[in-house]
């Protein structure tokens, strides 16, 4: 044991010491000779005959040198140093290559490195501080897609007591929700932060040890209201508290009311998901004004994500199915005219529900990252194809002398490698730099995300063996190729060399040619879609209206304090100056957020068939909503004062609405039935709309609402988060202005957000931006490896028929036939390529017909733009060997070889 | 040339080790050429032993540390590597002395044993 230990070690030293004991060994042999000579001459030979004899008897020196050098140190290894050393040394002499070759890999695996990041961060990365994350599962309500949606309370109290299969049931809003944190009586100091409503059980199930003190557990109560207890955010307890161990006990006021802080969560933790909190308060606290108890009690309220984790030896399936059994008795006991759809169960996720929906858009920026990667390894391939060209007279004397193939081999190999790994190299700080543009646009959402984009261990595998496995893929055929060298031709003279080479090296630069036709065009079809998407009228006008958020929920406003509130500050906001026109709404077009109120009929018509009602999109707005965002009113009238609680409940209707449920008759003054649940009301119309066109990701359908007024229809639950509206004269922006007064009517609100209708509108675009800018750019700088591709493939064919050049000058031919003849070579490998990357767009843009929004799949200008594009650079590559053609001079062509 | 003697005994594998531990056990310290030309005379049959294949052994158990190279000048006023056997050389070549009997008591038991 002792021995191998030894043995290990000392091979060890001689593989990174490897001169020392080479030596030695000539040293040893030289004497051994020596010995024999002696002895050879006591026998009676002369010194030149004992001198061969001696040589005779030692056998092969250079084998024995060999067997030595296995015996005494890791060979293998050994060749793989040296391989390595050799390649270096040709990289560091022929730096441009070395630094072209390397920069567009570098370009393409630093794009997927960055792209792999977020991969890791949102699918694979385990959340920090919870104790056995396989264990844990996401639970919802289920939907058509993969997914799931938020359940409300009383399901989820309904599946905590059910629930066999899981040792817990937990539950949570979807989004941290914005609170105002005052200091004591002091109210000039009201910052905004994020809380995070958990259940009680919630730090238990997950097995978070705290920080500071403890975290919410089995000994507080679940009943509303009973326990305002917090728990703080480690990044919040450092910044509000610089980690002060005492802060456990004391009293903090959150939108006006007194938490006590129980503890502090541990280090990186923000639960399963990557929404970050300052605060982590019970569930039971949500909503403590009055009257509290309606969101907690509201079956069709969907808003809370559940998680629990599974019991010992229960498989997710065996979960799943229990689920779903009790997802279907739900929906018998408690019948929803929307039709039931059941409970759905996945495996814990750090984006509960739309696991499917980010791995989709993933996917797609993966598949653009990777025929970047592509494009720059054919690239590259077709260049190590050319320079294995040039190389065939020094492999031609290797194998000559007796190389093996095998070996040539591995050493054309390791070359591509080492290349490919430097590449890896310079493609992990580019994707450093590119995923902190990434974290930088993070802000930029409605809410804070922490996503840890660190390049870690994973990462840093993932990169280096992208960068192996690409080097081995296409490092292979060059270094097949290149190990072919016949070694009498290729000693002979400098004739052109196998036609297999130059084939080979054509297909490099046409299936480059045909990937970067690939990403422009669909680049061009996204940035096109984008053209359209912000040119088509939306039916409303998003051009300078400012927008602010205030969440009214634990400010303590009741059902007749909260609308009177809303209705002060619309009118403080109208009398700004600067401000045209102003209103409060619970939703704004173009973005994320959506309410659901339930199904409208004609009352007294039965439906044909399907569902009993028909479900339109819902808003809840003041008077002069649609003044504000300049959206048509057909028929009819706004809202107005005289619609308030008490009065006859009215509506105003899009068009859409209008003409489902009265086609060809005028709406107004007609009643419509409204049904939520089991209840049923009835509305007037009072009004009739322009229909709204969606411009974001889910669909290009017209969006058609139902409007109710915020007077008729405020219930805590839903109209505690509104956003103000105002547009002014020139697009000032006002949010400042807006703060400054909502401080000086109730200074314990938090303004949630600020922001210009035309950002949140956008907000439903960012994929298709990502997308565009992403497949666009990468497919420009593809674009310019190809034309490298094809400058090199003419200037390598020029070089070698530069004989036959000078010849055809000699005979008479003139500068523009010879022009012609090298456009013409390279230009045919542009078009050849162009022509299969079309046709590989076609392909791809049918897929993307979802996200093209009424863009043909086969729009001709982002086609013919690309290849315009691609026959310029092509024209450019070739230009600089077609000159040189021309200036062949004969008689030293001829003389060349 | 090796083919053209085809009486020539091939080592078994492993058994080198013990030869040269053995030679120099016996013989005191010894360079390179000395164990050939030991082995070759103790030989009663010509065997295969290239210094492809000495080489190779003297630094595996150099390496090992059973037997240790200092470089001396021989009678003749030349230089060489002489290789002595340490004292973990010694246990080792117990134990391979050992392992030898018994493998070579075996081999002759089934040499003896009348077919059935």
């Amino acid at each position: 044991m002792m021995a191998a230990l030894r043995r290990f070690f000392s091979r060890l030293v001689n593989l990174l010491r490897p001169g020392r004991a080479e030596d030695d060994l000539s040293r040893e042999l030289a004497a051994h000779i020596a010995l024999l000579e002696d002895e050879f001459q006591r026998r009676g030979m002369t010194a030149d005959e004992a001198r061969r004899a001696a040589r005779l008897a030692l056998g092969g020196v250079e084998q024995t040198k060999d067997l030595h050098r296995d015996e005494r140190s890791f060979a293998w290894l050994d060749d793989a140093r040296r391989d390595f050393l050799h390649s270096a040394r040709l990289l560091r002499r022929n730096p441009v290559f070395a630094l072209t070759a390397s920069l567009s890999l570098a370009l393409g695996i630093g794009a997927n490195t960055a792209i792999f990041t977020l991969v890791n961060a949102l699918l694979l990365s385990d959340p920090v501080g919870v104790t056995d994350p396989g264990r844990l599962v996401d639970i919802g309500i289920g939907r058509g897609d993969s997914g799931f949606n938020p359940a409300s309370y009383p399901t989820y109290l309904d599946i905590r007591e059910h629930a066999t299969t899981l040792s817990g049931v937990y539950a949570y809003p979807m989004f941290p929700q914005a609170m105002s944190l005052g200091a004591g009586a002091n109210a000039a100091s009201v910052e905004r932060i994020f809380g995070q409503f958990v259940t009680t059980n919630y730090f238990t199930l997950l097995g978070a040890i705290p920080a500071v003190g403890r975290l919410f557990g089995a000994g507080d109560s679940d009943q509303p209201g009973a326990s305002p207890l917090v728990v703080l955010g480690q990044g919040f307890w450092k910044r509000r508290f610089s980690e002060d161990p005492a802060v456990v006990g004391q009293v903090i006021r959150l939108n006006g009311q007194a938490f006590t802080v129980v503890g502090v969560v541990p280090e990186g933790f923000q639960g399963t998901g990557i929404l970050a909190a300052d605060v982590w308060l019970p569930l039971n606290t949500v909503a403590s004004g009055n009257p509290r108890d309606s969101v907690l009690t509201n079956r069709r309220a969907g808003w809370l994500v559940m998680g629990g984790r599974l019991k010992p030896g229960v498989s997710v399936a065996q979960a799943a199915a229990e689920l779903d059994a009790l997802g279907w008795a739900l929906d018998r006991e408690y019948p929803d005219p929307a039709g039931g759809r059941g409970l759905r169960l996945l495996p814990s996720s750090r984006v509960p529900g739309n696991r499917g929906v980010i791995a989709a858009f993933v996917a797609l920026l993966t598949v653009i990252v990777s025929l970047v990667l592509v494009v720059a390894c054919a690239n590259v391939a077709s260049i190590l194809l050319a320079r294995g060209a040039a190389r065939r007279r020094e492999i031609a004397v290797r194998l000559a002398i007796g190389a093996g193939r095998a070996r040539l081999i591995r050493q054309l190999l390791t070359e591509t490698m080492t290349l490919f790994l430097v590449a890896g190299g310079a493609g992990l700080l580019l994707a450093r730099a590119t995923t902190s543009v990434l974290v930088a646009w993070l802000p930029s959402l409605p809410f804070p995300i922490t996503v840890t984009l660190a390049l870690d261990g994973r990462v840093i595998a993932f990169t280096t063996g992208l960068s192996l496995v690409a080097a081995l893929v296409f490092g292979l055929a060059p270094a097949l190729q290149g190990s072919k060298a016949e070694v009498v031709t290729a000693l002979k003279d400098d004739s052109p060399g196998p036609s297999g080479r130059s084939r080979l090296r054509n297909t490099f630069v046409i299936a480059q040619v045909a990937l970067s036709i690939l990403l422009v065009v669909v680049g061009g079809l996204l940035v096109r879609a984008l053209e359209r998407a912000g040119s088509t009228d939306p039916g409303f006008d998003p051009h300078g209206v400012q927008l602010v958020s205030l969440d009214l929920s634990m400010a303590g406003y009741t059902d007749t304090t909260g609308p009177h509130f809303w209705r002060e500050l619309v009118e403080h906001v109208r009398q700004m100056p600067d401000v045209q026109a102003a209103t409060v709404a619970r939703v704004l077009p173009g973005g994320f957020e959506g309410i659901g109120l339930g199904g409208v009929a004609v009352p007294g018509v039965a439906p044909p068939a399907g569902p009993a009602a028909f479900g339109p999109s819902w808003n809840i707005v003041e008077p002069g909503y649609f003044a504000t965002l300049r959206i048509p009113l057909i028929a009819g009238r706004d809202f107005s004062a005289t619609d308030r609680a008490g009065a006859p409940p009215v509506a105003i209707v899009g068009e859409g609405v209008a003409r489902r449920l009265w086609p060809g008759e005028n709406p107004i003054g007609r009643l419509m039935s409204h049904q939520v649940g089991r209840n049923e009301s009835t509305l007037l119309v009072v009004g009739v709309v322009r229909d709204l066109k969606s411009s974001s990701l889910v669909d290009g359908l017209s969006h058609s609402f139902v409007y109710l007024p915020l007077q008729q229809h405020y219930t805590s639950n839903i109209t505690s988060t509104m956003t103000i509206a105002a547009r002014t004269a020139q697009g000032e922006r006002i949010a400042d202005e807006i703060r400054t007064l909502v401080a000086s009517m109730d200074p314990t609100l938090a303004i949630v957000r600020s922001q210009t209708l035309e950002d949140s509108a956008a907000l439903g675009l960012v994929p298709q931006r990502v997308a565009a800018s992403l497949s666009g750019s990468l497919g420009i700088v593809g674009l310019l490896l190809a034309g490298i591709g094809i400058y090199g493939v003419t200037a390598y064919t020029v070089a070698r028929r530069i004989r036959e050049i000078g010849i055809r000058i000699a005979l008479g031919a003139q500068g523009t036939d010879i022009v012609r003849m090298v456009l013409g070579q390279g230009m045919s490998i542009a078009g050849v390529g162009a022509a299969v990357g079309s046709i590989l767009a076609a392909a791809a843009s049918q897929l993307l017909r979802g996200f093209l929004f009424g863009i043909p799949p086969l729009d001709p200008v982002p086609f013919a733009g690309a290849i315009v594009l691609l026959l310029a650079i092509g024209l450019v590559a070739c230009c600089v060997p077609a000159r040189r053609a021309t200036k062949v001079d004969p008689l030293v062509a001829l003389r060349y070889e | 040339m090796p083919s053209k003697e085809p009486r020539r005994v091939e080592l078994l594998q492993g058994t080198l080790d013990l030869i040269v531990l053995r030679v120099l056990a016996t013989m005191g310290p010894q360079h390179a050429y000395g164990i050939a030309a030991r082995l070759e005379r103790v030989a009663e049959h010509p065997f295969t032993l290239t210094q492809g294949t000495l080489y190779p052994a003297l630094v595996r158990l150099e390496q090992k540390g059973w037997i240790k190279g200092t470089w001396r000048t021989t009678e003749n006023q030349r230089e060489a590597k002489y290789y002595a056997i340490t004292k973990a050389g010694t246990r080792a070549l117990d134990d391979q002395i050992e392992r030898w009997r018994r493998l070579a008591g075996l081999v002759d038991k089934l040499l003896l044993q009348e077919p059935e």
